[in-house]
């Protein structure tokens, strides 16, 4: 998996890199200099690292001083497909109604915990969400799309 | 000059001084917990209220909130892998690490000792550097401020891998981030690049949506997928206990924390470069602190010295920070821009007279930056270990209230529904590069880095054009960042000789 993570990596950051290089030449000099500058060494390293993932061994010396990560499995796209539900549902119906509840089907259908204490936990958000960010700091949190087209905002 | 100094104590205990500065404490020990809310922001939402006060009473509450404000940015990053401040998140790294290895309290008692070190490096810096700093600031031109970066840049990439083609990954996460600083209309020209009409991209990219989507969604998915807590079955007793060890780390390593807290203090006083570079300067120090690649292939494993060198610098550079806005009038960062608004409104002018006739006042600052930071940290750690058995609550109520954290820290700092797609894409990006053992700290720095270094490069072509490359101080630093960068590749070639 490491070796797929780093030639998707690579492949789209040259894809991405040709692409800034080929727009900034249309570009007036003082514009261009630095995503020049940049963009070129940044599309040869990444060739580089495609290369090198492509046909190279992976040295156990090689590896970044970063966390270690569980390997991908179900559980990521369940977790990607949560975030994304969320995400919809923060556009759709805005956070004062999103944020209980995707914490209350969360803790209920992913999570499998009690009623009662999804109950306590989402109307404790709730609380702090309204005390705070919207009575306290007064944050814009506009109302969603959905409420807006049914005229319910 | 020390009876200015004892003045200054005695301005900064009056009651009504002393009130305002716990007051500020309050707001930024919150301001700091929660993602997206952002020192600089409060600065702004509070420089109003200080219209009726004082100068010393404004300044013991705007200095006493922004000081701790890094302080507490750290708890977030060491307990749920969440940059509380954009200036903590390398904390992150070795900090979240080690609450997975259920050392939360160890980290988090590491890091407030850390900050409280740095906040009085950089406090005590702040008294004694304004005679002397103003010819080193001047020394420092457009040259020599973008050579710093690129070296500041060649040190974290250079450091966070191992091997030949671990540092090929620093450098391509490097230019990665540089690259992405390109995004949004161009300071010379006026162009819009990489905006693809969008009206959001204009600005360029956010870095709060950034940081937060590429350190916290990486997290919340390995969390999911291990289905436990955060620090997994470590025992609770080992949660609880570790907060004087990380004390006493703080002192074990004092050099490196104090060597951190100069770096911070540096980063600080130097305009335009800021919190965020600081912290992670001071991590690539640290991780040059390991005498043994062994040693080294702990960093990002949860070393305790990767808490202690982000920890002192992002407090430290607090008081660099205010040097060349009190002395010069020349403010350090957009805090300090902020903060000298407050100078305006109070009637003060910086620069001169600040250092003569107002001179108690200026120290009056030095103090409110230690006595806050004492007081943040002490009350810290009356609560540390029930904040360190958080990461012992099961993951399926976390990551909801973490997840929650995080979206709404993304979308205040513009209140855009882009932020969250920037946080998301960042999130994905900062998975695979997790996935694939991409370094993202120097991604972070190029990012950060990236219109500060385009700026200078301009500037210094514009002014100078090639012969900006013949300055004494650009040629020491071209030559340091080519030791930076040949010394792992010769002690790495080295070792497979001996071996």
């Amino acid at each position: 998996m490491p070796r797929k993570a780093a030639l998707i990596l690579s492949i789209g950051i040259m894809l991405m890199s040709a692409y800034g290089i080929y727009a900034a030449t249309a570009w007036p000099w003082k514009a261009a200099l630095f995503p020049l500058a940049i963009g070129i060494p940044l599309f040869c390293l990444a060739a580089v690292e495609a290369l090198w993932a492509y046909f190279g061994r992976e040295g156990a010396e090689e590896g970044a001083m970063e966390l270690q990560i569980t390997p991908p499995g179900r559980s990521t796209w369940i977790a990607a497909g949560w975030m994304l539900a969320f995400f919809a549902a923060v556009v759709l119906l805005g956070f004062p109604i999103a944020v209980p509840l995707f914490v209350l089907l969360y803790l209920k259908l992913q999570g499998g915990e009690r009623w009662t204490l999804s109950i306590v936990i989402t109307v404790a958000v709730a609380a702090i969400f309204y005390g705070l960010f919207d009575a306290m700091l007064h944050l814009p949190f506009p109302s969603g799309l959905l409420l807006d087209w049914l005229g319910l905002a | 000059m020390i009876e200015a100094l004892i003045q200054g104590l005695f301005l900064v205990l009056q009651w009504k001084a002393l009130g305002f500065m716990m007051l500020g404490v309050l707001l930024g020990f919150w301001v700091g917990l929660l993602p997206g809310l952002g020192g600089a922001t409060t600065l702004a939402l509070m420089l109003p209220f200080v219209y009726t006060m004082q100068p010393v009473e404004a300044f013991a509450f705007l200095l006493g909130m922004h000081s701790v404000v890094a302080t507490t940015g750290d708890i977030t990053s060491v307990l749920f892998g969440v940059p509380g401040e954009a200036s903590s998140a390398a904390t992150i790294l070795d900090g979240y690490a080690m609450a997975k290895k259920g050392e939360a309290g160890r980290a988090l008692g590491a890091a407030l000792m850390s900050s409280l070190v740095g906040a009085i490096v950089g406090a005590a810096a702040l008294a004694l550097a304004i005679p002397v700093v103003r010819p080193l600031v001047l020394t420092f031109g457009s040259p020599e401020l973008f050579m710093l970066a690129i070296v500041g840049l060649a040190f974290i990439a250079s450091l966070s891998s191992n091997g030949g083609r671990g540092m090929l990954r620093g450098f391509l996460a490097g230019a990665l981030g540089l690259f992405f600083a390109t995004v949004g209309q161009d300071p010379q020209a006026g162009v819009a690049r990489y905006t693809f009409d969008l009206l959001y991209l204009w600005q360029g990219l956010d870095l709060v949506p950034v940081l937060v989507g590429i350190f916290a969604i990486p997290e919340i998915i390995d969390l999911a997928g291990r289905g436990t807590s955060i620090a997994g079955s470590m025992p609770k007793e080992k949660l609880s206990a570790g907060a004087l060890e990380g004390v006493k780390d703080t002192f074990r390593h004092f050099w490196l924390t104090i060597r951190c807290s100069l770096i911070g203090t540096f980063i600080g006083i130097l305009p335009g470069l800021g919190g965020s570079v600081a912290q992670w300067m001071a991590y690539g120090h640290a991780t040059q602190s390991a005498r043994t690649a062994e040693e080294r292939k702990g960093f990002g494993q949860g070393d305790v010295r990767g808490v202690l060198g982000p920890g002192a610098a992002n407090n430290s550079k607090e008081g660099g920070s205010l040097v060349p806005t009190i002395a010069f009038g020349v403010p350090g960062s957009t805090a300090m821009a902020i903060l000298l608004g407050g100078f305006v409104l109070l009637g003060l002018v910086p620069g001169p007279d600040m250092l003569t006739k107002h001179l108690p006042l200026t120290f009056s600052m030095v103090w409110t930056i230690v006595i806050a930071n004492i007081v943040t940290v002490l009350a810290c750690f009356l609560f540390l270990n029930h904040l360190a058995r958080l990461t012992t609550v099961r993951g399926s109520i976390l990551i909801p209230l973490i997840l929650v954290l995080v979206f709404i820290g993304s979308y205040t700092s513009n209140s855009s529904y882009g932020d969250l797609v920037v946080t998301l894409f960042f999130g994905a990006m900062g998975y695979l590069m997790v996935l694939a053992g991409w370094p993202r700290a120097p991604f972070v720095l190029g990012l950060v880095l990236g219109k500060i270094a385009e700026n200078y490069l301009y500037i210094s072509i514009a002014r100078y054009e090639a012969a900006w490359l013949t300055r004494p101080v650009v040629l020491a630093l071209i030559a340091i960042a080519v030791v930076v960068i040949i010394y792992p590749l010769y002690q790495a070639r080295r070792r497979a000789v001996h071996a």
